[in-house]
């Protein structure tokens, strides 16, 4: 994954969690057990600053495919403009709170406008749902070299003080992760009590499974999906912000790489349904940390790709969705 | 000038094979493949290795044989084939739409992450390279003449794939491909075998693409990562979209417009200092709106796909077109097509 430590940074953080422990890593013996497991346990911590960057990224594309029943391939480029947008307020204003909310509104504003523009009126014609998936490549395409065209294609650096890694239980994080996981957390608990307890996740929620029924029964569908996008756009942003936080650099087509790994994330956790996906990020994200430590980290994005291609063969509708594929869907 | 205008009329041609592949897979079968450029990128890299001999440390590939040529194409399209057939048997099976293209992009990032990573295969991001003017030697002919022949030899290409796959459009294998893109159900109902036939229409479309990376490989002498990437794919969707889905012709004129035109038009704006990745930035840009705008405005092309209408009934219905009467040797093999219909 692109959070991923970069490399070497990774094994002299290892190293700091072995000081004062006096192991020998190729020793068997019950020292050697415990130096395993600390490992494992240290992965699996960065493994979970990784997966809750994801889940964000993942639920934001999930929300958007539940109320248009499209699959945005411009999700990326949210996230890339959530960067760009906390770059440029934190120069301006060093604040870090400042370049997280100019990251979501950013996110929210270029979702809103894509679903407004581009998506509703290709639904509300009755356009097949695959020319609108195929335009919505075509817009990736788009905002990617006009972010090119404003910024150049260079790297930015984007590097922010990460502040000594303390110990949590077995778990070695910076106070940057901490944040980046409190965030997420809180996140997801705000989408929750959106989604389950108000008016208008329920109507969210109505539109998702049906939206002529809803429409039927009075919601106003098209307004709904408007604001589902927003909100999508919201977190996608911020997602955006936290991943070039914890990459320390990016460039136009930052997202769309990042965006590959969500999408088989998403889609192994199962599309349109908020949770299902968020759970399949996490556990993908971790899996992905895993593969980073033991296997190599470039090949990531292969072993992304690998997991869902199993969970699609074996649970078509994602891990915690029941029910198989249609063929004639 | 005339320089110019050979080396853009072979790109035309080897583009023109490859948006032909392309559009068995989209135009006739309906699925939205983004694996594509994986088939073009393997039958580079395959005929690269078959005709450039072995390895000299430090690059490292696989094989390293020293074959003719054409015949290292063939294998290079061959190649391709089996690729094409592996990704399809897992991808057709189950899956339409949106999944079918997510599972085929994952496939094609599979094969550049390898490709990239994987040193030993086909040397990483150095990529292959020093196939000069293949059979130049052979037939003695000088770097200029070269151009024209091989020009000719990409041209010649094209048209063969044309006129074969042409025929096979109005094939029986060709009706009943594309009766699966209108109605799967119906196509099912009619005793066809749809995985069958879908797999045969993905391995043709893949093989088309590797034949078209070999010229690839010749035109270009090399290939290495930074030659293609997966989102390569768009330039030849935008193609036969614009062109004309489905239709033979319209995806030649659609390659002319967009592949050659647009992309040539670019190359004669001037150069902004600071920013060198403008004009392609902006041309790539035009690109997605032109897939955007055809979408919305005129999603059959600019030359439509001639509808085979029912020859009995009349004229106008639009309906899938006739199945032929030769479903004697077809046997009724609903079956694989079924069991999750549930």
């Amino acid at each position: 994954m692109r959070a991923a430590p970069p490399p070497g940074g990774g094994a002299s953080r290892y190293a700091a969690a072995d000081r004062g422990q006096a192991s020998f890593p190729n020793t068997p013996g019950p020292e050697h057990g415990r130096w395993v497991i600390n490992e494992v346990l240290l992965t699996l911590g960065f493994g979970l600053v990784s997966a809750a960057i994801l889940s964000l990224s993942a639920v934001g594309f999930s929300l958007e495919y539940a109320v248009t029943n499209i699959a945005n391939l411009s999700h990326g480029e949210i996230l890339t403009v959530g960067a760009y947008a906390a770059y440029l307020v934190q120069r301006q204003t060093g604040s870090l709170l400042a370049a997280a909310i100019a990251a979501a509104l950013a996110g929210g504003c270029l979702a809103l406008a894509v679903h407004t523009t581009v998506i509703e009126r290709f639904v509300s014609r009755g356009t097949p749902r695959m020319s609108i998936f195929i335009a919505t490549l075509g817009l990736s395409f788009v905002i990617q070299n006009a972010l090119v065209i404003i910024f150049g294609a260079t790297n930015v650096a984007y590097s922010i003080p990460q502040g000594a890694p303390r110990h949590i239980g077995p778990f070695l994080w910076t106070p940057t992760e901490i944040t980046i996981l409190a965030s997420a957390v809180a996140i997801t608990a705000a989408l929750y009590g959106i989604i389950h307890h108000t008016k208008f996740g329920k109507a969210l929620r109505a539109v998702s499974q049906n939206r002529d029924l809803a429409r039927v029964t009075g919601i106003h569908a098209r307004r709904i999906a408007a604001a589902t996008w927003f909100l999508a756009g919201l977190v996608a942003g911020y997602a955006g912000f936290v991943l070039a936080e914890s990459v320390g650099t990016f460039n136009p087509y930052f997202g769309f790489s990042f965006f590959l790994i969500t999408l088989a994330a998403a889609v192994a956790g199962g599309l349109g349904k908020a949770f299902s996906t968020m759970a399949g990020a996490v556990l993908v994200g971790i899996a992905l940390q895993f593969t980073g430590a033991y296997v190599s980290s470039s090949y990531e994005l292969a072993f992304a790709f690998a997991i869902l291609a199993l969970v699609i063969l074996v649970r078509p509708r994602g891990l915690f969705s029941r029910g198989r594929l249609s063929v004639f869907e | 000038m005339s320089q110019y205008l050979v080396s853009v009329l072979t790109e035309g041609s080897i583009f023109t094979v490859m948006a032909l592949g392309l559009n068995v897979i989209w135009g006739w079968g309906g699925d939205f493949d983004l694996a594509f450029y994986g088939y073009v990128a393997l039958g580079a890299y395959m005929t690269l290795v078959l005709t450039i001999g072995r390895a000299v440390p430090p690059a490292e590939f696989i094989l390293g044989l020293q074959l003719p040529y054409p015949l290292a194409v063939l294998l290079g399209a061959l190649a391709a084939g089996l690729m094409g057939l592996v990704v399809g048997l897992i991808a057709l099976r189950h899956l339409r739409g949106i999944y079918f293209s997510i599972v085929t992009l994952g496939a094609v990032y599979v094969l550049y992450v390898l490709a990239g990573q994987y040193v030993p295969l086909f040397d990483g991001y150095n990529g292959v390279s020093g196939l000069f003017d293949p059979m130049g030697s052979t037939f003695g002919l000088t770097y200029q003449t070269y151009q024209y022949f091989f020009l000719g030899l990409c041209i010649a290409v094209a048209v063969v794939v044309f006129l074969l796959l042409e025929r096979l459009s109005g094939s029986r294998f060709g009706l009943a491909l594309r009766s699966t893109r209108e109605d799967e159900r119906a196509t099912a109902a009619f005793g066809r075998n749809i995985y069958w036939l879908k797999l045969r229409g993905y391995v043709l479309g893949a093989v088309v693409g590797g034949l078209a990376g070999g010229l690839f490989a010749g035109y270009l002498t090399a290939f290495n990562p930074s030659a293609w990437s997966p989102i390569e794919t768009i330039v030849v969707y935008a193609s036969i979209l614009v062109g004309g889905k489905g239709n033979g012709r319209g995806v030649v004129l659609g390659v002319f417009l967009i592949a050659v035109l647009l992309q040539e038009s670019t190359r004669f704006l001037p150069q902004v200092p600071n920013n060198p990745e403008l004009v392609l930035a902006l041309r790539e840009m035009v690109i997605g709106l032109v897939l955007i705008a055809f979408i919305r405005l005129r999603p059959q092309g600019l030359l439509p796909e001639r509808r085979h209408l029912d020859r009995e009934g009349g004229p106008g219905t639009g309906g899938p077109p006739p199945l032929g009467a030769g479903a004697s040797h077809a046997a009724p093999q609903v079956g694989s097509a079924e069991p999750d219909a549930s």
